[in-house]
């Protein structure tokens, strides 16, 4: 038999040979009472007016529902977006560190939240995380930076050269290329440097220069002097010395014929140029000359 | 060009097509309310989409709604077909014969209600809507010849059930 041929018989498309011989089949008596007792099958009523009526009522308040929701969904999607914008930058922006720096000639002061304040010395970087802060107080220094400390968890500060760790003080920290000093004015300050630890107590200082601890001396005043627009030094290096000037004055400094490893002792003003370049000359018996952006020492004898 | 947007198309096409669609998802589910509400949703979403919907493709749209609606979601129920009772009209028949038609008919429902929900289909919407072939294949989205091949089974399996073969 042909195939599907029952579809093909309901649908009158069998030749005549066909309808025959599936005639004399013994299922074609079923298969006609079947299809007969189909003819009377009928299916559920449907009021076609009732559900035209119902379609149109909820048409309508679609359609009032459609015109409600279209701008209101549309700026919702804008609410959202900008919502997701502000969140995700409020939380960006609160992971960051918090960082306070200053250019040459400058300085700063900057209140941690615990209320522990930091003075920012001239060419100088602090960051630490707000976030964090409650956790551990934990602060990174590229510079100098005198410290006073409110009374809490271990509150540390740390430098290319060491870390510097206390529980409440008052210190300064100098991490400078080659120089490294931690003076502790009151309480007491643990250093580490190069993995060993230093107990600073009040009155103390710890000073690396180029990889050598060096005796330093104590410290005479209850604050670093340069709190006080002073720069001091005891026997250090002139070098170092220049650096510091050519920090406090934003101006280059250029020698001639001068010995850098040379003592320094004594201070100069981070106010009156002209004072500060007799103070470090005179002792030094070196000379200089002070042009529009530089300033040039040289050697007495020099020519 | 007519557009489904406008009134008279959109009634006509409802006209035409609600009664069939009622019927199509009642054969496949077995639940007249379900159907009822498979139809008001179908043109709900043919008015919403009426512009994008161009008059010659608005009734397949409308079966596809309706059978999506319930797709994997409605368990299929027993389908509890009528008879137009012709035979009470003209009933000088013996009482024997109305009982064996009686019985005829409810082994044919219960033959009905096993078949695949496809081959019903298929086989009520061509016996009781009248439906073409070439028509229900358009409803069903499929090929002339799945069309053919279901009605062929459908039979086929109801005489085997009714005969119990």
């Amino acid at each position: 038999m042909k195939e599907n041929y029952l579809a093909k018989w309901l649908n009158n498309e069998l030749s005549e040979q066909e309808l025959a011989e599936f005639k004399r089949s013994e299922a074609f008596a079923s298969y006609e009472k079947i299809i007969g007792a189909s003819e009377s099958l009928e299916a559920p009523t449907f009021d076609l007016e009732r559900a035209l009526h119902d379609f149109k009522k909820a048409r309508e308040s679609s359609d009032k529902k459609v015109v409600r929701l279209h701008p209101s969904r549309y700026l919702m999607r804008i609410a959202a977006a900008i919502t997701v914008l502000f969140a995700a930058t409020y939380f960006y922006i609160s992971s960051l560190d918090e960082t306070f720096s200053t250019d040459y000639a400058q300085r700063t002061e900057v209140v941690l939240p615990d209320a522990s304040e930091v003075l920012l010395n001239a060419d100088s970087k602090l960051s630490y995380s707000a976030r964090k802060w409650d956790e551990e107080r934990n602060l990174s220094l590229e510079g100098e930076a005198f410290f006073k400390v409110a009374k809490g968890k271990k509150f540390t500060v740390a430098t290319d050269a060491g870390t510097v760790s206390v529980l409440g003080t008052q210190f300064n920290v100098e991490s400078r290329k080659g120089f490294f000093e931690v003076t502790c004015f009151e309480g007491l300050v643990s250093v580490n440097f190069q993995g060993t630890e230093r107990k600073l107590p009040a009155g103390t200082s710890f000073m690396v220069i180029n990889g050598t601890v060096l005796p330093a001396e104590t410290p005479s005043a209850s604050e670093p002097s340069w709190i006080r627009n002073e720069s001091t030094f005891k026997s250090i290096p002139l070098l170092y010395v220049f650096d510091e000037f050519q920090r406090q004055y934003d101006i280059k400094v250029e020698t001639n014929n001068i010995d850098l490893q040379q003592l320094f002792t004594g201070s100069f003003s981070n106010t009156n140029i002209n004072l500060a370049l007799q103070s470090i000359s005179a002792p030094s018996q070196i000379k200089y000359s002070l042009e529009k952006n530089k300033v040039l020492f040289y050697a007495e004898n020099a020519p | 060009m007519d557009n489904v947007c406008e009134e008279e198309v959109f009634n006509s096409i409802f006209k035409s097509n609600s009664k069939t669609v009622f019927n199509y998802i009642y054969y496949k589910f077995g639940n007249e309310e379900k159907a009822y509400d498979a139809v008001q949703e179908a043109f709900v979403k043919l008015w919403e989409n009426c512009a994008k919907v161009p008059p010659q493709k608005a009734k397949s749209f409308v079966y596809t709604v309706a059978n999506n609606m319930y797709l994997n979601v409605l368990k299929a129920e027993k389908v509890r077909m009528k008879y137009a009772d012709k035979s009470e009209k003209t009933s000088n028949e013996s009482p024997e014969f109305l009982l064996e038609e009686k019985e005829f008919k409810e082994k044919l429902d219960r033959a009905l209600n096993s078949l695949p929900e496809n081959q019903r289909t298929v086989f009520l919407l061509n016996r009781i809507d009248g439906k073409k072939y070439a028509e229900i294949a358009e409803i069903e989205g499929v090929g002339i010849k799945a069309i053919e091949k279901r009605m062929h089974l459908a039979l086929k399996t109801l005489r085997e059930q009714i005969d119990g073969i």
